[in-house]
């Protein structure tokens, strides 16, 4: 009934995870108790949990990302502390199997559950207010992202409380987190939450990318966006480029634990190795899809605190662009020892150290954005120094490892722990906190407490050098990662310091909190009545604090770089706002519980997988396809907010502008007019960029219909599931070979059953196609007949597909028999997979159209599954060719 | 407020969006369907053929997969060269960019490190 799952899982024996289970079991229960009393059930569900609000998903993530940097950070006080006592004969606090769960969840926690929903978050909330528009392209799929990523960091605490996690550090290298070297269920945990998690910040990075594409405000062109929007457009193409290899990966890790495949596996032909390549292009280009949205957040606030243009735009964004390719092709440097010749490690070296350059880029075009401006030393300017201080010296230590020589030396020393806590610790999480405190008074309309704010920058600065220099020394003297106890008494005092610099850290902490609860408390003295609290350029800070569910009450009209700073100057040389503009309705998109209900399902399936409880595993995927299934048949996807309740609010916000235009000294409009007259004779400076004379082409209408903008983020869609495939042929056609004894290809394989199936598919895509054109026109006949013909010849194909593997299964040459059979069958059975789903939906299309007919939005799914359909031939192309063919012929 | 003209026809195309006329889209897919057919066709034929130089035939197969995506992209997602598709290319070659690192990539790296290791048999011996 409950599967492996016993009372002996609930660690009755171990104070410390059982007190720690009790206490935040304690704290959650009074929080509920305290919601329940107060009667703020209704507006929690209404105004947040169901909310579709970009604004307030944005909320949302940064508040899971910091209550789990609290967990991150609990974690690493307790590795801190242990290592300062466990020294010579005393043996530390925490035992060896527990101190190894401690610093692979610290890890994995730290990466996916505090900077990826605190970069997330701050995408979500900046983006859309960037870019002059209302929400992002998918608002209900935006929902359903940030609370999978939710559902992954409950199920990763839950192992706390209830089982273990993995001890095999925060990558889980196999053959360490194969079932037969790691039997509990800890790896499945992490395996679970991760994956649950990744397809969460996928679906986001889908949604993210086409917002920027797609949705931009009128004439704000690419060359017109802040910096913030490169660099977060960067940040999610690395993504979509690399979690479905990460996908893929965990998942052929999740096979070979589940289901006895020979993927990783010490036996059987398994190659551990591919794990290590796979998992790694994945891992290098995620700490670069952290640190560019910060490097976006670093632009922002250089900016605006030194009062000055961005020096070298154009070169900013070259780098962030250059950075984003360039990332794809380092990923060796991680595992330069284990094995490669002097050929490959050259050129991963090389590449890493070419990085290097368009980084340095950056930093000059902060110190000369800085040059000559009046720098104000705000909270957020201060992150941004410390960052840039800091963040130089972390990254010299990063070409210094990129060196094989110097890496055979120190891989896998506490000088490679310092090296990435040195760069992550400066450059993303100094520049979340920039932008925390930068954007905190845009998304709840007052400012944060200056004096706690700063007091917390100096505990982090300091602290961090305290902490992590001496790692770098005893990294030097030998002292390797990962390690619970040391025998060298002469490394003590360094263990000491460091601990040292996670108390001073911690006062930081103590800091921000403190800061937080005493910004709320005097909130009317901090108030930002403006919605400008800063002096800002760009046009997130030309709307209210905070802003309106519509975020613009008529979309802006960008006229150049730094649209808002244009827009100010000219209101402050005229001496009064732009004309009011007529109001119109505006329609939002309608809040929905179904992320809310796909993470609940998400969770328990997770939960049911990890110990193997099957019936809930069902019950949960049924569930979370009859929530999508009703969510598909909505009628009303959008409330209407009336003209006159915009006109109110928008007349709001210009009273306040006029009341502080008037406020303004003779000083400031001296400046304003000066600027705009150095902008008549140097036309590029504040925003008259010639847009009359740029050609047609070049200008921009404004957001993109709406067809258009759904079957582009459905193409994007497409091309992350392309390269999850090209993971899995990659794996295949590595492990083709590794036979283990059993039998080859050319024995299996069946050219004229894979003929038979290839034709059936080309016919399917064909009238596919033609369903399409039927549906264009509008006959619902030919249509229906199209797509069932589709759905027989799809069906046709599956039923031989399944015939085949039943019939390889029979003789013996199932998928654990070897390697090669694993990666044949994970290849082509995800193909068959893929053709399944498809089958499900043309199911419901077909039935959609014939109750509701031909209305734009069956129209757009339509359009999205010939997509679907037309790219499964394309990837079946590819597996005939180099499974079936190769493999017959060869 | 004004200065921008009323929304031109857009610049811009949806993947895969189908043209208007039912005659000159089923004409596409019809000649989509026979060059796939065809390609499949030799590619199949080739991969057995004994007229054919030997170690070339891999290299050849893959010359005719790729030449067979690029037909179903034209004719059946409709991608094209023009200006209003610009994003959609864009968006395939990035993801071209990537597939091609994953697996040239891994197939490089990993038969790098096969390469060092001493051969399974050789070990054998050594220690027999």
């Amino acid at each position: 009934m409950l599967g492996k799952l016993t009372w002996s899982a609930i660690p009755f024996a171990e104070p410390l995870p059982l007190i720690t289970s009790i206490v935040v079991l304690a704290v959650i229960g009074g929080v509920l108790a305290w919601i329940t009393a107060k009667g703020h059930w209704g507006y929690l569900w209404h105004e947040w949990i169901t909310s579709v609000d970009h604004k307030r998903i944005g909320i949302m993530y940064v508040m899971l990302g910091l209550i789990m940097l609290l967990r991150g950070f609990s974690d690493a006080l307790l590795m801190r502390t242990h290592l300062a006592m466990a020294s010579g004969v005393n043996q530390g606090y925490l035992p060896p199997e527990h101190f190894n769960q401690i610093f692979s969840a610290h890890g994995t926690i730290m990466i996916f559950f505090v900077a990826m929903p605190l970069v997330a978050g701050m995408m979500n909330f900046i983006l859309p207010l960037q870019l002059g528009v209302r929400d992002v392209a998918f608002p209900t799929m935006n929902s359903v992202s940030f609370w999978l990523t939710a559902s992954g960091a409950l199920l990763i605490n839950v192992s706390l409380f209830i089982g273990e996690f993995a001890r095999t550090g925060w990558l889980a290298y196999p053959p360490l987190s194969e079932l037969q070297y790691s039997p509990g269920v800890g790896v499945d945990y992490y395996l679970w939450s991760v994956q649950i998690t990744g397809i969460g910040t996928m679906l986001s990075a889908v949604n993210l990318v086409t917002t920027i594409l797609k949705l931009r405000a009128p004439g704000m062109r690419y060359t017109r966006m802040p910096v913030f929007c490169w660099t977060a457009l960067a940040s999610n193409l690395v993504m979509l480029a690399i979690f479905p290899i990460l996908t893929a990966c965990l998942a052929m890790l999740t096979l070979d634990r589940y289901l006895g495949f020979h993927f990783f596996t010490t036996d059987g032909g398994g190659n551990a190795m591919m794990f290590v390549n796979l998992v790694w292009m994945w891992g290098h280009p995620e700490v670069y899809a952290l640190v560019l949205p910060a490097f976006g957040i670093y632009s922002e606030v250089v900016s605006t605190f030194s009062s000055k243009p961005l020096f070298g735009y154009r070169s900013m964004v070259t780098a962030s662009m250059v950075i984003c390719i360039l990332s794809c092709m380092v990923w060796l440097h991680h595992f330069f020892t284990m094995g490669a010749g002097a050929d490959v490690n050259a050129f991963f070296g090389i590449a890493t150290m070419i990085i290097a350059v368009p980084t340095g880029v950056k930093i000059f075009n902060w110190l000369f954005t800085m040059y000559g401006g009046r720098v104000r030393f705000e909270v957020p300017m201060l992150w941004t120094l410390g960052f840039m201080i800091t963040f130089v010296t972390g990254g010299l230590t990063g070409v210094l490892l990129a060196v094989p020589p110097v890496d055979f030396i120190v891989h896998n020393s506490q000088f490679l722990v310092a090296h990435f806590h040195h760069v992550i610790i400066s450059g993303v999480v100094f520049g979340l906190f920039a932008g925390y405190s930068y954007w905190f008074p845009k998304a709840f309309g007052f400012r944060l407490h200056d004096g706690l704010g700063k007091a917390a920058f100096w505990c982090w600065f300091f602290g961090f050098y305290l902490a992590w220099m001496p790692m770098y020394v005893i990294g030097l003297m030998g002292a390797t990662r990962r390690m619970q106890h040391y025998d060298d008494t002469s490394w003590q005092p360094y263990m000491i310091a460091s601990a040292c610099g996670a108390g001073l850290i911690l006062c930081g902490v103590l800091f921000q909190a403190a800061q937080l609860v005493v910004s709320i408390r005097n909130r009317e003295q901090l108030r930002d009545t403006t919605g400008d609290p800063w002096d800002g350029r760009s046009l997130e800070w030309s709307t209210s604090s905070p802003p309106p569910a519509f975020n613009f009450a008529v979309l802006p009209d960008v006229r150049g770089e730094e649209a808002y700073w244009g827009m100010k100057q000219r209101a402050i040389a005229q001496r009064q706002l732009a004309n009011a503009p007529a109001y119109a309705a505006i329609e939002m998109p309608r809040n929905t519980p179904i992320g809310f209900i796909t993470a609940f399902c998400a969770s328990f399936t997770g939960f049911a997988l990890v110990w193997h409880i099957w019936w809930l595993v069902l019950l949960g995927l049924v569930a979370v396809f009859v929530a999508f299934v009703r969510f598909g048949w909505r009628r009303e996807d959008e409330v209407e907010i009336p003209a006159s309740e915009v006109a109110r609010l928008d007349q709001a916000r210009r009273a306040a502008r006029s009341t502080a235009l008037a406020d303004l000294t003779d000083d400031r409009r001296e400046m304003a007019d000066a600027a705009l007259a150095l902008a008549a004779t140097a036309p590029h400076q504040l925003g008259h960029d010639g847009d009359r004379e740029a050609p047609l082409s070049a200008r921009h209408d404004g957001p993109a219909e709406r067809h258009i903008v759904t079957s582009f983020g459905f193409w994007v869609f497409l091309l992350t599931d392309i390269v999850m495939f090209s993971a899995l042929f990659a794996t295949y056609a590595v492990l083709s070979g590794a036979t283990d004894g059993g039998p080859t290809p050319h024995i299996l394989f069946s050219r004229s059953t894979v003929g038979v199936e290839t034709v059936c598919l080309l016919f399917s895509t064909f009238t596919c196609g033609l369903a399409l054109l039927a549906a264009k026109r509008r006959n619902t006949g030919l249509t229906q007949l199209l797509l069932a013909a589709t759905g027989l010849l799809g069906a046709g194909f599956l039923a031989i597909e399944l015939r085949e593997f039943a019939t390889l299964i029979a003789e013996g040459a199932g998928p654990s028999r070897s390697a090669f059979l694993s990666g044949f069958f994970a290849l082509v059975g995800c193909h068959g997979l893929h053709v399944a789903a498809g089958l499900v939906w043309l199911t419901t299309l077909t039935a959609q159209i014939a109750k509701r007919g031909f209305e734009p939005k069956v129209q757009r799914k339509l359009l999205c599954f010939g997509l679907f359909w037309h790219a499964l031939d394309i990837v079946w192309v590819a597996v005939f060719t180099i499974v079936y063919l190769f493999g017959t012929s060869l | 407020m004004t200065g921008h003209p009323p929304r031109p026809t857009s610049p811009d195309t949806a993947p895969g969006e189908e043209s208007d006329s039912f005659l000159s889209g089923s004409a596409g897919y019809i000649i989509g369907l026979a060059l796939a057919l065809a390609l499949t066709g030799i590619s199949f034929w080739a991969s057995q053929s004994n007229l054919l130089w030997h170690p070339g035939i891999p290299i050849g197969l893959c010359v005719l997969a790729v030449a067979q995506m690029g037909i179903h992209l034209v004719f059946f997602l409709h991608i094209t060269t023009g200006p209003d598709n610009t994003n959609n290319v864009l968006a395939l070659a990035f993801g071209l960019i990537i597939v091609f690192l994953v697996i040239a990539g891994s197939l490089w790296i990993m038969a790098n490190l096969n390469y060092p290791m001493m051969p399974m048999e050789q070990v054998m011996r050594m220690q027999s």
